[in-house]
């Protein structure tokens, strides 16, 4: 007798020798009968997802409920790998009594913006350089339940809001690569600056770092930059870096309606395009002709920040719904921000649903109505689906549930008090 | 002539006003309008309320079906001084809350600091209860040395604009001296105080003496369905304390402060059947109970309706009544003319809906209260379905020929 079926016969006996006759519970948490999404095929199959330890522990068309503790029953919705946004502002730390006081503005807190919309790792695109990462990891990265990684800027400041143009002299390859190698758990590549000021230099020192350290270049051509989009496409930037702001009412990407001619070039050399949505990442006006020209971002993100969160509501779940209104079939957006994204940061055991794998899930609703949805220059897209969180599971936790799927009824739980 | 004539032509093109909510259910409690009215915003400012307003508008906006309420007033959150703040912004304005009063974040040690970093950095209107404890919440609570009732009061004479009051919260040691000194600060300054303070039995301090003897009338209590930090309900007989009543009769008042611990339905439940509303419906809003409980003040509003409070109450309880208890009534609160034109468009959801209480237990409800439009100061700053805005063509956008 094998050593397997040894232990399959011994869980057997356990479970008909149990006093009250029950099986044993080796799940913490089911879902049930959802459309459970394979990330790399891109493709939906009926199936239960059963959670142990933190891990997902089995993927079957049918596994019993009386094996999992909390049964919850998703065939109404999508079951697929937690969201990643490569792209946010999550430095928030000015709130704190021991933020730096340099850090600026712009963050947002991490957990509530992603968490509800089925994201569970973020991506902080270069709120800090090597002068100010490492406050960023104790004070954000380490206390978040959001899984945060980050792309560190190659200005040694990072975003520090206190200024209107980069500093030149604030850009080194040399200490920003040592900072990414000493956090290579949570730095998954290099930013461009921000603000104007260093134009080409700042492009080249940031693929170089990102070259060094083996990663990849995040970078944005800023408004009147001292070089052109095609140098940047087609000469600068390597396969695998990529660039941000893709339907942005600025980016050249389209020229008479047709995909302009160095945006495809420098998609077949391998150069990546990211949505970035924010302020200035997201126009229906670039947005719907390229979407016809079958011109998608391979990453879409939300470079969600205070001001964008607000009137063009950047969060996740808003912004997929605008691509889906604009005939993006959901397969291929949610590609686009579980499989793709964690192969661009070097993650790829984050973009899929595998037995074995940490169990951060999302599971989501495509509701059926009438919406509206505003882009980054605030027109209006009408709409007539949109895409919730139902269920958000960070390393086996259920950390958001809208509909109450996963928590007891307050009538069976007796009569609790804060009183002790 | 002429002049006049070219005036009347002027006016007859000019839009009257900048933003028009057309056919919305107003619900202005302080004002006694409660029906279908359009509202009229000038800049800054709340120009009309009347049915069926004709004049032309920079941007009209069509709220039908919808309520038109006062910009909420949450008294009760917490944006500044240690890990679980929120900056007020993202939180807030989606959810119609258009004022945030945070609870003794700083004290008047950094009060400045939280000035500029906090209240000058927002779009939110964001008012402060200071705390007694010099450093707030950056500080150690529970040190009696820190707080100073005489430098509290001299910086909130500093700044009345910005200071409401004063919070006492988290006190670790026994005794009566953190409520005695808070409210000799509100006394020198003639502020209300809000106050939590476990009731734990080693503290010797009781809910009883402390509402009905040490605050005053206008004074807040919070947390008033935390079982821990009020006494609201007798634990044998489960009937209201008849000293609640004496003190709601002496005029101490009772905010929700929902938070991530401070709402249970077994409590709540009973002490709304018995006749025990909060005065005022507040968040307690911070990092970890915007997950936990979901409870911002659309989300707690919806709580009250589920416990059976009329939604006229409820949104009283949410504009006026906090505003009146901040004494910011009638310049918050209300939309009426000339106010600042702060102003939430809610929907009431049909559908079942699940809402948590501190123990993530969940009850289901029948209706739901949302945000859809958050008007700050006149101007758009949150709008769910682009309504207040132009639908995108393909055409390319409204531009003057090239």
């Amino acid at each position: 007798m094998t050593r397997a079926a040894a232990v399959v016969v011994l869980v057997g006996v356990a479970a008909v020798s149990t006093p009250s006759g029950q099986v044993p519970i080796v799940y913490d948490l089911l879902l049930k009968n959802g459309r459970v999404f394979d990330a790399a095929a891109g493709t939906t199959t009926r199936a239960d997802v059963a959670i142990a330890g933190g891990k997902i522990a089995r993927i079957a068309p049918d596994v019993p409920s009386h094996q999992a503790r909390t049964t919850v029953d998703v065939s109404a919705y999508y079951v697929t790998p937690g969201l990643i946004d490569l792209h946010t502002y999550v430095n928030a730390q000015r709130v704190f009594r021991d933020g730096d006081p340099r850090a600026g503005w712009r963050g947002v807190n991490a957990d509530h913006n992603a968490l509800r919309n089925g994201v569970t790792t973020v991506v902080d695109a270069g709120s800090t350089g090597w002068r100010t990462f490492e406050r960023f990891k104790t004070l954000v990265v380490d206390r978040s339940r959001v899984r945060v990684l980050a792309f560190l800027n190659v200005l040694g400041a990072g975003i520090d809001e206190g200024r209107s143009a980069a500093d030149p002299k604030d850009i080194e390859v040399q200490p920003t690569v040592e900072m990414a190698r000493r956090h290579a758990d949570t730095i998954v590549g290099i930013r461009s600056p921000h603000v104007k000021g260093t134009g080409l230099l700042g492009i080249e020192r940031t693929v170089a770092a990102a070259a060094a350290i083996g990663r990849a270049a995040l970078v944005e051509h800023l408004d009147d930059e001292d070089f052109a989009w095609p140098q940047l496409l087609l000469e600068r930037l390597r396969p695998g870096d990529i660039v941000t702001h893709a339907f942005g009412s600025t980016t050249p990407l389209l020229d008479s309606g047709a995909i302009s001619q160095p945006f495809a070039a420098a998609r077949q050399r391998g150069v990546l395009f990211d949505l970035g949505h924010g302020t200035k990442g997201f126009s229906f006006h670039v947005a719907a002709p390229a979407v016809r020209h079958g011109f998608l971002p391979d990453v879409i993100s939300t470079a969600m920040d205070k001001e964008s969160l607000l009137l063009p509501r950047a969060n996740m779940m808003t912004t997929l719904s605008k691509l889906l209104n604009l005939g993006v079939p959901l397969e291929q957006l949610l590609q686009r921000v579980t499989a793709r994204p964690s192969l661009v940061i070097g993650r790829p055991e984050l973009g899929t649903l595998r037995e074995g794998a940490v169990a951060d899930i999302a599971v989501i609703e495509v509701q059926q109505g009438r919406f509206g949805f505003l882009d980054a220059s605030r027109q209006r897209l009408n709409g007539t689906q949109q895409l919730q969180t139902a269920l958000t599971i960070r390393e086996g936790r259920v950390v958001w549930d809208s509909k109450g799927l996963s928590r007891a009824d307050w009538t069976t739980a007796g009569p609790y008090t804060n009183w002790r | 002539m002429l002049a006049l004539a070219a005036c009347a032509s002027f006016a007859a093109q000019a839009p009257e006003y900048d933003l028009l909510l057309k056919g919305g259910h107003v619900v202005d409690p302080a004002n006694g309008v409660d029906g279908i009215h359009d509202v009229a915003i000038s800049g800054t400012r709340v120009a009309a309320v009347a049915r069926a307003i004709t004049a032309r508008a920079r941007r009209v906006v069509d709220v039908q079906g919808h309520y038109v309420v006062p910009g909420l007033v949450d008294i009760h959150a917490h944006t500044y001084g240690y890990s679980g703040a929120l900056f007020p912004d993202d939180t807030a304005l989606p959810a119609g809350t258009t004022t945030v009063v945070d609870a003794g974040g700083p004290g008047w040690r950094n009060f400045e600091d939280y000035r500029d970093k906090i209240v000058r950095q927002s779009k939110t209107r964001v008012l402060a209860f200071i705390n007694i404890v010099g450093l707030g919440m950056g500080g150690d609570e529970s040190d009696v040395d820190d707080m100073d009732p005489k430098a509290t009061a001299d910086k909130i004479r500093q700044y009345p604009d910005l200071i409401v009051g004063i919070k006492n919260a988290h006190f670790g040691r026994p005794g009566w001296a953190s409520v005695e000194r808070t409210v000799e600060a509100g006394r020198l300054s003639n502020t209300p105080v809000i106050l939590d303070n476990n009731i734990l039995s080693w503290t010797g301090r009781d809910t009883r003496t402390k509402v009905l003897e040490k605050m005053r009338p206008g004074d807040l209590h919070t947390h008033v369905f935390n079982d821990r930090h009020v006494e609201v309900l007798d634990r044998r007989t489960r009937q209201i304390q008849p000293f609640m009543h004496e003190a709601r009769r002496r005029g101490v008042l009772f905010d929700l402060g929902h938070g991530g611990g401070s709402f249970l339905w077994t409590v709540a439940d009973r002490a709304m059947s018995e006749g025990f509303p909060p005065d005022i419906i507040s968040t307690d809003l911070h990092a970890s109970s915007i997950m936990t409980t979901h409870s911002d003040m659309p989300n707690c509003m919806s709580k009250m309706l589920l416990l059976g409070m009329p939604l006229k109450e409820v949104i009283e309880r949410s504009t006026a009544a906090p505003a009146r208890a901040i004494k910011r009534f009638p310049d918050l609160g209300t939309l009426g003319q000339a106010r600042e034109a702060d102003v939430a468009v809610l929907d009431v959801e049909d559908g079942v809906f699940a809402f948590y209480d501190a123990w993530e237990k969940k009850r289901l409800g029948t209706k739901r209260i949302v945000n859809v439009l958050t008007v700050r100061a006149g101007e758009v700053v949150y709008d769910r379905d682009g309504r207040a805005f132009d639908e995108w063509t393909s055409s390319g956008p409204k531009v003057s020929a090239r």
